[in-house]
């Protein structure tokens, strides 16, 4: 599939596939979006440079590693760090849950501030949701590209 | 206090998501898990006292997940029949992890383990707590998933094809169960229980029409007996069981089996009970869902019995003797569920409900007990081969009599527990005055003592075989074995205060009124949502 087009396309697609999950991420609360999708999409970008550079693309091309050779796939270091941002964003989602106790509120209780006349922005309403979404979307990112790396491998 | 509902819940969680933190760090792992399972039963002895058995217990709390109150939010609701299966649990579910830590090999793949074993606990409470059906659905979902792999964790032919069934045949109940959630919103406008049973307590007012309720409760219950167990959807629990590692099993046995259970009676009896909706079909008619459950429920349940019971005399190892024993011991509890809600009299009802809690109460810890010293069999002699094992008693006295109060507490000799849930189990089938019932619950019980004596004999009688007399036994499993066993001697011993907890949970499970009213569904106009 590397072919120069795939190539040509990937190179202009992932970065805005990137900020429409970013965008998707940050308005989730209260339009469709959400950590969830955002996850997902963020996922197809990584899926489309797999296809288009190889497995390998991300430790050789931009982290500019080398590659053990006779590696397992689900010990190589990428994955195992897909891995760790699985249990990391758990971790936030169940902590932002745990917050509101704090407050004498119940578990999972949210809030949000508006902002007015945010520079490019504008109106700006950051809610605590968001920090719940950022555990899922982690969760999300990690969980489908450890399976997308290892079973690709494979 | 009502934060107390939610605290079981918390734990696990926390516990899960620590273990995954941790997984580098053996130590801390064991440490979080073990603090985690404490902390559970710790969790509901707290939510149990401040429910049921504290002086001037409420009798049912509710908490609302977020502040966004109900039907709109996520409720959960813990009444006496809530916090009577999740004492259950918090037997069990501390027995199964302590065990866990001694019976893995060292170098197994722990990493996921810890981890879902709080997850497949985590499902199972919730699913006791949610007070409305899509949540309902959600946690059965949390359960399965992490029971897939459970049953896929050796990674063997056999275990990826005992797991490729089991996740075939659930994935197909869950599309059902989700079918039939969908089909009860569309019917009464509603998911959250409590408003489902005060819409249809009073349907006109609502603007709903009740009737497909009786079609989609039977999908509902069809999800729930597959879940359970029961006959004809018993044919999951042999392979299943024996593929799983021993000390989930006996947590599959012993809590999630009981999801099934619990969920027949909760939705049967308090959410449904109140409809009324003429039922006439050949041999069975009446005026509520109820008469609709009764007689299908009692069928299962006599199949149940009979091929539990039957299926379990011809096997040859002991995981599947217990296997089959389940199924049997799931249709006893069964059976008086089925006299309850078939009869019309409130009194009748109440002892049928609590005679199949006690039973539960019975089979989760015995049987848990049981499956657990399967664990212990295999890690000592390696195998569960009843042609290969013998003279075990000999060998190890602690685990021999251990086992020996867990068989004696199946098959129902006073003062164990397993006597009392029998006695009541006849005793509603003598108040329903029904001889044919009797005459089968006789049948199942002198099957429960063949195919009980038969394993004692060849296992733990006779002469000591080469894989026995080499045993290792593990001293710290036997002595969580004992403890089981000291928990089923002193729900004998004390069956009097079980029994005032089991009555509490009987009387809340057919309590519907007080159900609504605790989580104070706020009405919402007409059968149209706004």
């Amino acid at each position: 599939m590397t072919t120069v087009i795939m190539r040509t396309t990937a190179r202009a697609v992932v970065p805005i596939i990137l900020v429409v999950a970013l965008s998707l991420f940050v308005e989730g609360h209260n339009l469709p979006g959400g950590g969830f999708i955002a996850g997902v999409l963020t996922t197809t970008a990584f899926a489309l440079l797999y296809i288009a550079f190889g497995l390998d693309f991300l430790e050789r091309g931009v982290l500019g590693r080398d590659i053990e050779p006779g590696k397992t796939p689900s010990r190589d270091r990428v994955v195992i760090a897909y891995r760790r941002v699985f249990s990391f964003g758990l971790a936030i989602s169940v902590a932002s849950g745990l917050v509101p106790l704090l407050f004498d509120l119940p578990f999972l209780s949210q809030t949000y501030v508006e902002f007015e006349n945010v520079p490019l922005y504008g109106h700006l309403e950051l809610a605590s949701a968001l920090a719940f979404d950022f555990g899922v979307y982690c969760v999300v990112v990690g969980g489908l590209l450890t399976i997308l790396s290892v079973v690709g491998a494979e | 206090m009502d934060g107390l509902v939610i605290t079981p819940m918390l734990v696990v969680l926390v516990a899960a998501v620590g273990t995954l933190l941790f997984r580098r760090q053996p130590r801390v792992r064991l440490a979080v898990s073990l603090s985690g399972a404490v902390g559970y039963a710790v969790a509901v002895a707290a939510l149990a006292w401040y429910v049921v058995i504290a002086p001037a217990a409420p009798g049912i709390a509710t908490y609302q997940v977020g502040d966004w109150p109900a039907p709109f939010g996520i409720t959960l609701v813990a009444d006496g029949l809530s916090v009577f299966m999740l004492s259950m649990v918090a037997t069990i579910g501390p027995a199964s992890l302590v065990f866990s830590a001694r019976y893995l090999p060292k170098y197994d793949r722990r990493t996921f383990y810890y981890p879902l074993s709080h997850f497949l606990l985590l499902g199972v409470t919730g699913a006791f707590l949610a007070g409305d059906l899509f949540n309902l659905f959600v946690w059965f979902e949390v359960m399965l998933m992490a029971s897939y792999v459970f049953v896929a964790y050796y990674g063997g032919p056999q275990h990826t094809r005992a797991a490729f069934w089991y996740v075939a045949l659930n994935l197909v109940a869950s599309a059902v169960f989700l079918l039939a959630v969908g089909g009860i919103y569309a019917t009464t406008g509603t998911l959250n229980m409590a408003d489902i049973a005060q819409r249809l307590a009073d349907p006109a007012a609502a603007g709903i029409d009740p009737a497909p309720v009786v079609g989609l409760l039977a999908l509902l219950l069809s999800v729930f007996a597959i879940k359970a167990g029961l006959v004809p959807f018993q044919f999951w629990i042999p392979t299943a069981y024996r593929a799983a590692p021993p000390p989930i099993t006996a947590l599959l046995a012993g809590a999630s089996k009981k999801v099934g259970i619990y969920a027949i009676i909760r939705l049967s009896f308090t959410v449904f009970a109140g409809a009324q909706v003429p039922v006439s079909l050949p041999w069975v008619s009446g005026s509520s869902p109820l008469a609709f459950v009764g007689p299908i429920l009692f069928v299962m349940a006599a199949g149940s019995i009979l091929v539990g019971g039957l299926g379990a005399v011809g096997r040859d190892s002991v995981e599947g003797v217990l296997a089959y024993s389940s199924i049997g011991q799931v249709g006893f509890i069964a059976i008086p569920v089925a006299i309850a809600a078939t009869t019309s009299s409130p009194t009748l009802r109440r002892v049928g409900i609590l005679a199949a809690l006690v039973y539960a109460l019975n089979h989760t810890i015995a049987k848990g007990l049981l499956f657990l010293a399967a664990g212990t069999i295999e890690s000592a002699t390696g195998t569960t081969d009843l042609d290969e094992l013998g003279g075990l008693a000999g060998r190890s006295p602690a685990l021999s009599s251990a086992v020996f109060v867990g068989t004696l507490a199946l098959v129902g000799i006073p003062p164990l527990s397993g006597f009392f849930g029998k006695l009541l189990v006849f005793d509603t089938a003598v108040r329903a005055g029904a001889a044919s019932v009797l005459a089968l619950l006789l049948v199942g019980s002198l099957l429960t003592i063949a195919y009980t004596s038969r394993a004692w004999n060849r296992g733990f009688w006779g002469v000591r075989t080469p894989a026995v007399e080499d045993a290792a036994v593990d001293p710290i499993q036997v002595a969580i074995l004992v403890g089981l066993a000291a928990a089923i001697l002193a729900v004998g011993v004390e069956f009097e205060s079980v029994y005032r907890f089991a009555d509490a949970a009987a009387t809340a499970a057919l309590d519907t009124e007080s159900y609504v009213e605790a989580v104070d569904p706020q009405a919402v106009n007409g059968g149209e949502q706004p």
